[in-house]
């Protein structure tokens, strides 16, 4: 198979707003987004001819969109899924383009996430009735109130704490390290600075390792993000963003029972690494900012293990290091993440790193537009990442299930 | 259809493996799939066996005992039907009678394990939770029945009385 390494490029990015009150429809929002990222990437609605979403039932199809907007699209696609599907996605529309099907596609994610259909399942005043009909696989964990992500996932952080001694501290240290970055990030839905005494002394969620802030913040939001060939991105707005590798969907086997399965903390970035860096041709050590998918404080600290960067057992002993955060050997989620800016299903984590590869984190320095930054990391400051050429985007469905992406200026 | 907890537990008639599963539980039996080809048991209904793609199987009654290989602790639930049972403990047993086969001949170092996922419950009443202070990892567990309706049961676990497996591991919070 042919290596697509620089030939597709990311051109544009563009989001709504953060929140817990959108106030307007899953339709309204994602209009929003994808008039953003083509405006970003300064494409009007001829040039952009393809469309690819994802959802769990509670988006609106690429149509739609694309009628609100008036494009006419040569290829579109709505996909089921949740967490790791921009990675994905990403990969199939360079695929598509590639099979000559259509030249420019805009991914996007539409979601009313507090307000209409609540990830953790929790139902909503407005929103998505509760199931109360338990049936097919369902019968083996919703019948056992084994229901929401935090749960489902939990044998796996449990067993992660036993065999390792992976600490409570060191997952808070995610969180801290996430909401210090979002403090700089005016468009984060939580932007205040935590400590890892507010984390521990937050309410259980799940015990034994998610507190409610270890968990990502339900949010409203709709977020779009384009491609396009290598040599369209030259004559674009924006300084291309050049992808050199997607990995992705890669599942363990006995994905759907993982727990069956022995090491039953390693993650499918076990399987997904050797895809990743073998066609981006760089390693974990080149990478000097990651977007790793943070569901959960846990799930970062899976990954980093599962995709090389440090060895499995030591990713809580890795985030508590200092190199995760701005200033440190190799940041993650710059912009908050899910953790603090907004939880999208993943697609922020790749618009952060987009926006950082460009040097244009839109932080509070006065000039960012220009690529000025002052480095000061302090409260209310700075979040540029000095000079960063490579980025790394590790998403997260399951423990057995993951997406990746190498991204370089 | 049977309610429970004030969900409605539907097998649905053409659901052959759920159905097995959920009868033997109404007679207060274990039952898992076993392969009529390889031999090998599975610890989750399915059309076929993941070891040798065989669609041959029978029923075959398990022990019903097993250890306790990791749990958690819900402490908020998101269905209505939990809330007045929050702290409930939802456990992974690791059932003695098949215990880390190498997978695919041991194929990047997997095993695969007959695992099961439920509630860890009283003995003396499988309709009550088990305290949180009791559930660790390592600690031996016996199959207990919750009776649906005539025809459907549900596996719960509660703890057996035997000797822990090995030194009992929990969280310290
Ligand atoms: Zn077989």
């Amino acid at each position: 198979m042919g290596n697509l390494r620089d030939k597709y490029c990311i051109v544009g990015v563009g989001e709504t707003e953060y929140s817990r009150n959108s106030g307007r429809t899953q339709r309204a929002l994602g209009v929003e987004a994808l008039r953003a990222a083509m405006g970003d990437a300064g494409l009007g609605p001829q040039d952009v001819n393809g469309m690819l979403s994802y959802h769990s039932n509670d988006s609106v199809p690429s149509p739609v969109l694309a009628h609100d907007l008036g494009l006419r699209l040569d290829f579109y696609m709505d996909c089921s899924g949740g967490g790791s599907s921009i990675e994905a996605l990403i990969g199939i529309a360079m695929g598509v383009i590639e099979a000559g099907m259509c030249h420019t596609v805009a991914i996007y994610r539409a979601m009313n996430g507090y307000t209409f259909a609540r990830i953790g399942g929790t139902p909503t005043a407005g929103g998505r009735a509760p199931v109360t009909d338990v049936s097919g696989p369902a019968l083996e964990s919703v019948s056992y109130g084994l229901t929401s992500a935090a749960q489902s996932f939990h044998f796996s952080f449990t067993r992660h704490m036993y065999e390792y001694g992976t600490t409570n501290e060191q997952l808070a240290q995610v969180k801290v390290v996430h909401s210090r970055h979002a403090s700089n990030n005016p468009k984060a839905l939580y932007k205040q600075r935590v400590t890892v005494a507010d984390v521990l002394n937050s309410r259980w969620i799940v015990k034994p390792g998610c507190h409610l802030l270890d968990c990502c913040v339900e949010t409203d939001n709709a977020t779009c993000i384009i491609v396009t060939t290598a040599e369209r991105a030259r004559h674009l707005r924006k300084r291309p963003i050049y992808i050199m590798s997607v990995a992705g969907r890669v599942s363990n086997p006995f994905t759907s029972h993982h727990y069956q399965m022995d090491p039953i903390t390693r993650h499918a970035g076990y399987y997904a690494s050797r895809i990743l860096w073998r066609n981006a041709g760089v390693e974990p050590e080149d990478i000097q900012l990651t977007g790793a998918y943070d569901a959960f404080t846990f799930t970062p600290i899976l990954m980093l293990e599962g995709f090389g960067f440090c060895q499995p057992g030591e990713g809580g002993a890795y985030v508590s290091s200092g190199i995760i955060e701005l200033g440190g050997k190799r940041p993650n989620n710059t912009s908050g993440g899910q953790l603090c800016e907004g939880y999208t299903h993943g697609m922020n984590l790749v618009i952060e790193n987009v926006r950082q590869l460009r040097h244009q984190a839109d932080d509070s320095c006065p000039n960012w537009e220009k690529g000025e930054h002052t480095y000061d990391y302090s409260e209310g400051g700075c979040r540029q990442v000095k000079d960063v050429e490579l980025a790394a985007n590790l998403g997260w469905a399951m423990p057995a299930t993951t997406s990746a992406l190498v991204l370089r200026r | 259809m049977a309610e429970y907890k004030g969900m409605n537990i539907f097998v649905a008639p053409n659901d052959h493996e759920h159905l097995g599963l959920f009868k033997a539980a109404r007679q207060h039996k274990l039952v898992v799939q076993k392969c009529a080809d390889c031999g090998r048991l599975r610890g989750h209904p399915g059309r076929a066996c993941p070891f040798c793609t065989s669609l041959n199987w029978d029923w075959q009654e398990v022990s019903g005992k097993g250890t306790i290989y990791s749990y958690e602790i819900v402490t908020q639930a998101t269905r209505p039907a939990f809330r007045d049972w929050v702290p409930y403990p939802v456990v992974l047993v690791e059932l003695d009678e098949q215990r880390q086969v190498p997978w695919q001949g041991g194929l990047e170092g997997h095993t695969v394990s007959l695992r099961m996922a439920g509630n860890l419950v009283k003995a003396d009443n499988p309709l009550e939770r088990e305290d949180e202070e009791r559930v660790a990892i390592g600690q031996r567990v016996k199959v207990v029945f919750v009776d649906l309706d005539d025809e459907l049961g549900l596996v719960q676990w509660a703890l057996s009385g035997e000797p822990p497996e090995h030194t009992p591991w929990r969280a310290p919070v």
